[in-house]
């Protein structure tokens, strides 16, 4: 049971950094960001080419990943959502064919095999008898000071309240004097870093490859349709259901029944609260 | 006049160098060839096929190869299978492919009746197919031992090395959830206990998608087992990198295909020190006789790329296309199935290192009972379950690569050329 407990708060901190970066656009920007995943696969392999190909400082590594999923969410914002200027499907379907791409891309320049990365912290540590490693550990905590930053971010600062207000109502908004095309261009590139840095820890604790970015960006779409719309607790817990979720039918049930229940969930919360748990009603 | 001069001779151009090309021996490759074990067939028969046709060809024809990937997908496996017989017309086919793949395409076999040589599938249950319908599985060779030869002597190192010198007596499975982790697990589980007295205290399977190996870890310890059994074949650096990063305070080995590589080290980012697995013979650390040898120093010499060294499936391809070959020029070529099968089961090459017999590539016959199993294989590769090995080599050695990225056989005892140990942080 306690090893249950550790396990599930540790996937399920990591998953809350995978997800976060994707609720933003869905709040803010309302788009589905299919390409979500690749910032997660493309920061992943550009830890791995600067930390553990070229042999830089880990912090390079990950100030690397960070910074071209800036680039990555600016860039997809400028070139993509702005120039499709609302229209949500084409969207939805050219973010998707980009990810198609950049797996392609990261096939090309690092070959299709898998890569393991070595542990961002090395070492492991034993808590009533769960296998710790601090890999996850400094991944679950940076997670937290991520969320509680973001939240902080939202909450106290112009920015943040404006991306709240764009969340809410973006033609209010731009009455209210906000840019609400600036706004979402903020939000794209935090995204962009999230998911970049989630993508080094999730690759760091499970392995890299081309076609990585499927499960995170599932993992992500389950937690922000259950979570709803504009809520950081609500994908914080909903990250925490997901991440226990799954620890416990491994652990005590089937192992290769996984992911089926994170897909039960989303069905059953889409047909009884469309809304999601947390999610607040849209009026339009 | 000179437009229909020129159509008649190129007309007659197209009619002569399409039956030259028809004359020639088609090979197809069915295989992924994205994968280390897909490539090492492949290039163990583009060598093949590089040195036949050096030395005239076969039947005075001259060979030639198409490839068809399957990309480790079983319907793609299908259509690779299609495509070589339909659209290729190739004579003989011969197979890098996974069990589940093998599996796929054995009706395509079946139906077109293809001359086909698997260099990598292991199932024993396509054995039993053979046994049961010879003349149906004519065209059928596989020459790498077969699952069940595989898990017999693996069980004899569960009861030598594990229960006598390590003093285990439990296991836990940990097997993917595909043919060959089905019939792995299954032969390991009624094997290990009677054989080699461990008891099998619980079987784990998990998708071969799995990314976060912890809770399966976390439940594999609280089986109270002495050791885990790992089957993959399939992503199998995930597991042996993550039961290195998790430093899981049991002992694990098993069958880790992933190991069975030089890249291996590389792949896991150094975090696979400590792994076992059983391989088929040659593996990586296993001692070359000068031919097979020599076919390395022409591997490395070809390629560049990885695989740097073949698996053992590119040395199974290597020998298995030449003998296949030989067969076809005793049979007047691949058209007569019956003819060919017959001659393909007389092929017997034996490979001597030091003046003893070292690697053997020959077909156990019809009717013919191997004595430890007490059953038949027909149309399989020959193998040796018993010491001191004088028959042919044994059916699989267990390798293991330790924390300082080196790698040595552990087992049988004849061959091997390090001991088994545990783990540094297994206490």
């Amino acid at each position: 049971m306690t090893q249950i407990l550790i396990q599930g708060l540790l996937l399920s901190g990591l998953y809350a950094l995978i997800a976060m970066g994707f609720m933003l656009i869905f709040s803010i920007g309302r788009t589905l960001n299919l390409a979500y995943g690749a910032y997660l696969m493309v920061g992943g392999y550009v830890y791995f080419w600067l930390s553990q190909q070229l042999g830089l400082p880990k912090i390079v590594g990950i100030g690397g990943a960070v910074l071209v999923g800036v680039l990555m969410g600016l860039l997809k914002h400028r070139l993509i959502v702005k120039t499709l200027k609302g229209d949500h499907v084409a969207v939805e379907i050219s973010t998707l064919i980009l990810a198609v791409v950049l797996q392609a891309g990261v096939v090309l320049v690092f070959g299709d095999s898998s890569k393991i990365l070595l542990p961002i912290v090395p070492g492991v540590v034993t808590v009533a008898g769960a296998q710790v490693t601090y890999n996850i550990l400094v991944a679950t905590i940076i997670s937290w000071v991520v969320i509680l930053a973001l939240y902080a971010f939202v909450r106290g600062t112009h920015t943040g309240r404006a991306m709240q207000a764009v969340s809410m109502d973006p033609k209010g908004a731009a009455i209210s004097g906000i840019d609400p095309d600036r706004i979402n261009l903020i939000t794209w590139g935090i995204s962009g870093a999230l998911g970049a840095l989630g993508g080094v820890f999730f690759a760091s604790y499970t392995q890299l490859y081309p076609s990585m970015w499927v499960a995170p960006l599932i993992i992500s779409v389950a937690v922000v349709i259950v979570g709803g719309i504009g809520s950081i607790l609500g994908t914080l817990i909903v990250a925490h259901i997901v991440g226990f979720l799954e620890v416990i039918i491994v652990s005590v049930w089937a192992p290769e029944l996984r992911g089926v229940f994170t897909m039960l969930l989303i069905i059953g919360v889409l047909v009884m609260r469309p809304q999601g748990l947390f999610g607040r009603e849209e009026t339009h | 006049m000179t437009y229909t001069k020129g159509l008649a001779v190129g007309l007659m151009t197209s009619l002569l160098a399409s039956t030259a090309f028809a004359e020639d021996i088609k090979v197809g490759f069915i295989g992924s060839l994205s994968s280390d074990t897909g490539l090492s067939t492949l290039r163990g028969a583009e060598i093949a096929i590089e040195e036949l046709n050096a030395a005239g060809g076969i039947l005075g024809q001259q060979i030639t190869m198409v490839s068809a990937d399957t990309g480790e997908d079983v319907t793609e496996g299908v259509k690779a299978y299609e495509y070589l017989a339909e659209t290729e017309e190739v004579d003989f086919i011969i197979s890098g492919s996974i069990d589940d793949v093998s599996l796929g395409w054995l009706p395509r076999m079946q139906e077109f009746q293809i001359p086909t040589l698997d260099t990598w599938t292991s199932y024993i249950g396509i054995i039993d197919m053979v046994a049961e319908d010879p003349e149906l599985m004519a065209p059928y060779f596989m020459n790498i031992a077969s699952d069940e030869a595989l898990a017999t002597l693996y069980i004899n190192f569960g009861a030598d090395v594990l229960k006598a010198k390590m003093g285990f007596d439990s296991v836990v499975i940990v097997a993917e959830d595909t043919a060959f982790g089905q019939a792995i697990t299954g032969l390991v589980t009624e094997a290990l206990a009677p054989v080699a007295g461990i008891e099998v205290k619980d079987t784990i399977i998990y998708d071969i998608g799995t990314v976060d190996f912890a809770p399966i870890f976390s439940k594999a310890q609280s089986s109270g087992a002495d050791f885990i059994y790992q089957v993959s074949s399939v992503n199998s650096q995930v597991i042996s990198s993550q039961y290195v990063k998790l430093q899981v305070p049991m002992a694990m080995t098993g069958v880790n295909v992933s190991a069975l590589g030089m890249e291996y080290w590389e792949d896991t980012g150094g975090a696979g020190g400590g792994i076992s697995t059983l391989s088929p013979i040659p593996s990586v650390g296993f001692p070359l006789d000068p031919v097979s040898q020599g076919f390395v120093d022409t591997y490395q010499a070809k390629y560049t790329s990885r695989p740097v060294l073949p698996h053992f499936n590119g040395f199974n391809a290597y020998h298995g296309l030449k003998q296949a070959m030989a067969a076809a020029e005793e049979a007047g070529g691949f058209d007569d199935v019956k003819a060919w099968n017959a001659a393909m089961l007389k092929q017997d090459l034996r490979l001597e290192k030091d003046g003893k017999l070292w690697l053997r590539y020959g077909f156990w016959q019809h009717g013919e009972i191997e004595e430890v199993t007490q059953r038949t294989y027909p149309q399989n590769a020959r193998f040796d379950l018993t010491a001191p090995y004088d028959d042919a080599q044994p059916s699989m050695v267990v390798v293991q690569w330790k924390e300082d990225g080196t790698v040595g056989v552990v087992y049988p005892f004849e061959y091997a050329s390090t001991e088994f140990e545990l783990p540094s942080w297994v206490k």
